[in-house]
Formats: structure tokens, sequence, C-alpha cells
């Protein structure tokens, strides 16, 4: 008993500072969701507001999209790379290194560039496509309302599909190789041993991954922010920008903190949806 | 412009550790301006000081790039400067929440050598809480190049939007377009270009009590549809939802756009970047029959309400308002007319832009203005993607509307 009270103490100063910047920040942004710029009462009038407002829907559909599509492209990418680099041949290390680059690059860095390299006019993709004939005008790529979001999430798969190798090329290398031996005595053949040894083995790792993926593309402004500010016309806009946008640009805090409060909230459901249901299977208990 | 009281404390305590040295001892004036005026600011500190032994300037530089928030902040966290440089819209913000002092006895002795439309946008009240000291436009530059490779004349300018439209169609083919208009980056750039359009069009985007959107009455989406038409004809750039008005000019340097609205701190990059071009500048084409507009741009000195000297400040007010220093101290015009006839302001280039400071207005001043341009442009952009005008527009004016009400 006195050990335990001797240890309360020692992890004190640790929780007050945890709370203080944890707890405190998550209560008062709870009470500037139901209050106004006065710091009066107001009920639920933020949250009316912000679900009023067109952009709402639209940036709940954009996250979707930009969630799903990331990760799903990431994810298969991410695999389909761990399983080349861990096969053997000449030149491996340093092609793992080189893979790691796009995310190695700082996000505002790579955002921008390749801003610069989907402009309509001046950019490098609609160079090399125009010159040798390939489409006869310049798309707009950031312009269009068909490409604009598929080509945010492009570069975001670009950017973190490294990650998901790399850590899933860590799950591969410590599977025992008795089990590829005991395999081949089977008879299986490569595509057997990716199918029943490789992706059972690291299922763990992809699901603990795919979770670091989901709260990264909830919460990630970067990329997109620094292209289009969510643009044109809210095509790019999703949730944390909205949120973002009300709270910097338009000092209107107590409605971001409302959407924020929602975004909170649905994000607790999906997280717990995903865990409940594809991350505690009978692979992953063992 | 109010911001929560616990932003105002954190603020106060991120002023007072990085602005520890804005308290200003006895007699001496702190004054924040931003980065692009320090070389003159500190000249004319230095003549001030000869003069005024007993009166001690204290120059900080400010940024352009969140000064907003950062004056807000000082301003109220009680450690404020004493003279802050801010742009004209600001000011009535300011006023009405009490967070600066009136200058009406600093302005007294040239009230009227002032532009009045300068005046009125810091004014609140029947009083005037700041001084303004810079005052620009925007004009369409152009290249007199293209003209002559078009046949048209390089001194036969468009007058009327029928003109433009002719003048554009006749300049744009073979990789060059007629004249660029905004559809991307910050709000402010497609706002400072497409809003005198309405204007002009005798309409608005608020009713002037501000309490009706007016954005999908007639004569604005008239002016809107004239705007967007410069994109949906090909007349402007492909890349037009992309660019603002710095995109606009890299094109103008690359001789792959041959007008667009701009304003006189344009001339010189171009000048320096690509010495072939023959930069012409013409005022802004109006309808049939209609006066040009532009949006009044600028800046004023205020006075913060915390400031702790401000009967010194003032006498260094009175020292910067003299036509000659403000004539000095701004990078466009002054906002002095009398300071106009200094040489400086004699370049044939700035005469156009000089002609279009009569028909500066100042933008509406509401709590949710920033909103509403958002929603005006989201509007500009549905219809650059392809939506029909006066369908964007009513939405925009129903989100308009919400938050005139709000």
């Amino acid at each position: 008993m006195v050990r335990q009270s001797t240890g309360l103490l020692f992890v004190l100063p640790a929780l007050v500072v945890l709370a203080m910047l944890i707890a405190y920040p998550v209560f008062y942004t709870g009470l500037l969701s139901v209050t106004d710029q006065q710091g009066a009462f107001v009920g639920t009038n933020n949250f009316a507001a912000v679900l009023g407002a067109r952009a709402t829907p639209q940036a709940f559909w954009n996250t979707l999209w930009w969630v799903g599509g990331s990760i799903v492209f990431q994810v298969i990418l991410g695999v389909a790379t761990a399983v080349l680099l861990n096969q053997n041949f000449p030149g491996r290390g340093i092609v793992r290194s080189v893979t790691l680059i796009p995310w190695v690059i700082p996000g505002i860095v790579a955002a921008t560039t390749w801003a610069w390299m989907f402009h309509t006019e001046f950019g490098i993709i609609n160079y090399m496509m125009t010159a040798p004939g390939l489409i006869e005008a310049p798309i707009g790529w950031l312009s269009n309302r068909d490409t604009v979001l598929p080509v945010m999430i492009a570069i975001n798969v670009w950017k973190l599909f490294p990650f998901v190798a790399i850590m899933v090329l860590a799950g591969l290398q410590s599977i025992p190789n008795d089990l590829y031996e005991a395999a081949r005595v089977d008879g299986a053949n490569f595509w057997h041993e990716v199918w029943h040894i490789m992706l059972p083995q690291v299922r763990p790792v992809i699901v603990a991954v795919t979770l670091l993926l989901v709260i990264w593309g909830l919460n990630s402004i970067t990329i997109i922010y620094a292209i289009t500010r969510g643009g044109p016309a809210n095509l790019t806009l999703i949730t944390p920008i909205q949120i973002f946008r009300l709270a910097f640009e338009s000092f209107q805090f107590n409605q971001a903190a409302a959407l924020s409060v929602i975004f909170f909230a649905v994000t607790i459901v999906v997280v717990f949806i995903y865990i409940r249901y594809l991350a505690s299977s009978p692979a992953e208990a063992k | 412009m109010k911001i929560l009281r616990t932003t105002s404390v954190l603020a106060a305590l991120a002023a007072s550790l990085s602005f520890g040295t804005t308290f200003a001892s006895a007699g001496e004036v702190v004054w924040w301006t931003p980065n692009f005026n320090e070389a003159r600011a500190r000249e004319l500190v230095a003549q001030f000081q000869e003069a005024n032994p007993d009166i001690t300037v204290r120059l900080e530089i400010t940024v352009t790039d969140g000064l907003p928030q950062r004056i807000l902040t000082a301003l109220q966290s009680g450690a404020a400067p004493d003279i802050i440089d801010v742009q004209h819209g600001w000011v009535n913000g300011y006023a009405q929440n009490n967070l600066v002092i009136p200058l009406d006895d600093v302005v007294e002795e040239g009230r009227d050598d002032y532009v009045p439309a300068a005046l009125d946008y810091v004014s609140w009240n029947d009083q005037v809480w700041g001084v303004p000291y810079r005052i620009e436009t925007h004009a369409i530059i152009y290249n007199r190049g293209h003209f002559e490779d078009a046949g048209l004349d390089p001194d036969a300018v468009p007058e009327t939007w029928d003109e433009l439209v002719e003048t554009a169609t006749a300049l744009t083919g073979n990789g060059r377009s007629g004249f660029a208009i905004t559809g991307g980056g910050e709000v402010g750039n497609t706002i400072f270009r497409s809003l005198p359009f309405i204007w002009m069009n005798g309409g608005s985007i608020v009713s002037d009590d501000l309490t009706r959107a007016t954005v999908n009455e007639p004569e604005a989406v008239e002016a809107v549809k004239f705007y967007t038409d410069f994109f949906t004809n090909g007349l402007s750039p492909a890349s037009t939802l992309e660019n603002d008005g710095t995109a606009n000019r890299r094109l103008f340097i690359a001789e792959t756009v041959s007008m667009y609205q701009s304003g006189q701190f344009d001339v010189p990059s171009i000048a320096a970047e690509n010495a072939n071009i023959d930069i012409g500048v013409m005022t802004i084409p109006h309808p049939e029959g209609a006066e040009t507009a532009a949006i009044l741009g600028g800046w004023s000195f205020v006075v913060p309400r915390d400031a702790r000297n401000p009967d010194e400040a003032k006498v260094f007010l009175e020292f910067l308002q003299q036509p000659e220093n403000m004539g000095m101290f701004t990078d466009t015009f002054p906002a002095r007319t009398s300071a106009m006839d200094l040489p400086r302001f004699d370049d044939p280039i700035l005469q156009v832009f000089k002609e279009m400071l009569p028909y500066g207005r100042p933008v509406p001043i509401h709590p949710n203005w920033v909103q509403i341009t958002q929603a005006y442009f989201d509007g500009i952009q549905r219809i650059l993607l392809g939506e029909d005008v006066q369908a964007a527009m009513d939405d925009a004016a129903d989100e308009i509307q919400a938050l005139l009400d709000s």
C-alpha cells in the first residue's frame, strides 16, 4: 500500500502536465462549443450554425473519400513494395533507402513541389504529356472537378506508402525461415507463400499501421491546404481544414470548437468500429 | 473583431514574452511599421529626432504575414505600442471595439487636403480613428507589344466592357490569353478584382445597411457573368482557378497574358524580370454610360487605447502627416492631395493609377466580412467549374444572408 502511494507521488508531476496539456484543452474545446464569444451559454447554437453551413456536408464526404482512398492505395502499394523489398536482389539496400525518400521529405516542401508539377501552365506533368502528343491541351489537374481530389489522394499515397512498406518489411523479416521451408516441401509457389505465410504473419502490423493511417488521414491538413486551400469551390475541403478556416481565418472559435466536437465524435465511432471488427480476430489474438 | 477572453489572456502572455521590449519609457514612442517601410521609416525617425530631441521614437518592424492577428493580440493585451501601421479596412473594427483612440485633432489641420474616401474608410461615429497615409487602387496593366502584334493601337485602349471583351478576344491566340482574371489563391485576390465590376454595374454583395445579401440581384449577376466569362470564353488562361494576383503577374512576365488587373507595385518587378515588355496601363473599363470603380486599399496609422505615450505619438503623427513626409514615406500614393504634387509621382506610368484613385471605394465593414467574401468566392469558383451564374450567386446569397443574420 505504501509502495503504491509512493509510486503515485512519483508519476504525479507527469500526470499533472498531461492533464494540463491534453485534458484541459479537450474540456475547454467542449466548453467553447456551447458558449458565444462573450462566454455566455448558448446551447446548441454553434452546432446548428456549423451543421447548417453549406460546406459542412461537402467537407464530410470529401474527408471520407480522402481517408478511404488514401488508405486503400497506401496499404496495397505499401504491402506490395514490402514483399518486393523482402526478396533477394542486388542493390536491395539502396532501393530500400530510396523508397523511403517521399516519407522523409517535409510535407510542406512535397506539397509545394507537387503543386508546381501539377500546375496547368508551368507544370512539368502537363509538359511531359503535351510534348509527345499524349494529350492535346494541358489538363487543369488542380482546377477540374473530377481530378483535383484524386490528385490530392495520389500525392498523399506517394507521401505515406513508404512508411507502410518499411513497417510491413520489418514484420516480414521477423517471419522464421522454417515456415517457408515447410511450405516449399509441400510444393507451395511464391504466391502461396505471400498469401498463406506473409500476409497472415504481418496482419497485426498492417492493422496497427492502418489505424495510424486513419488517424493521420483524418487530421492531415498540410498537403491539401498548401496546394488548394480546400478549393476550388470546396472540392478538396476536408473537415480539419474547415475547422482551421473557421478558427484562424474567420475567428469563429466557438463554431470551430463545435465542429471539432462533432468531428471528434465521428472519429471515435470510426476507430471503435475498426478496432472492434477488424483488429480483434483470431489471427490477431495469437 | 471580438476575441475570446482567454485568447487575449494567452495573447497578453505571448505579447509580454515576445514583445517585452514594447513597454515604452516616458517620452518614448514605439512605432510598429511593416518591413517594406523600414528604410524610409528610419530616415523619417532620424529627421524627427533632430527636431524633437526630447521625444525618442523606437521602431519595431512587422511583417504583413499574420499581421492582423499580431496587432489584435497587442491591442487586447494592454501592452500595445504607441503607433501601428494598419490597413484601412481594419481600423473600423478597432474603433468599434474601443481599441484605438480618435485622431481628429491630428488630421484637423489638413482635413480638406485628405482624399475623402481615405478619411471615410477610417471614420466611425463621426470621428476619425486612423491617419491614412498610403492609398492605392488597381488598374489594368497591358503589354503594348501584344497590342501591335494583334493589329491594335496600343494607345487606343478599351474604355467600355464591350471594348474590353473585343480587345481581349483580338489578343487571345497563339498561346496568349487576352485578359487574365483570378480564380484561385487567397480570397482577397478575387474580391479586389471582381467586386469593382459589380460596383460599376450598380450592384453590390451586401446592401448598404448590411442587412440583405444582394449578390444574386441582376446588376451583380450580370457583372459576375462579365467577369467569369473571360474564363468561360477562353480569354483567361486555363489555369485561372489556380491563379492569384502573383500568378497572373508571372504569366504576364512570361508573355502568355496580355492584360491583367493589378496595382502599381507590380510595375517595377515586371520591368526587372522581362525588360522586353513595353508596359502600358489603362483605367479599368466600365459599362457603357457608367463610371469605373476600384477597391481603395492602403495603410493608416492608429494609436492604441493602451498606448503609453499617446501625446508624444500625436506629435510624431503631426510630423509624419506633413505632405512632404507622407509623400516620401508611402510605397504607392499618399493620402493627402498636396503630397501628390511631389516629383516622384510624376512618372508617366503612374498617371493612370493616379486617375483611378478618385474611383476607389472602401469595402463594406461587417464582423463576418471574411466569411461573406469566402461564400462569394466559392460561388465564383463554382461558376468557373461550369455552374450557372445565377444559380451559383443564389446559393452564395443564401450563405451570405445567414452570415448577415447571425
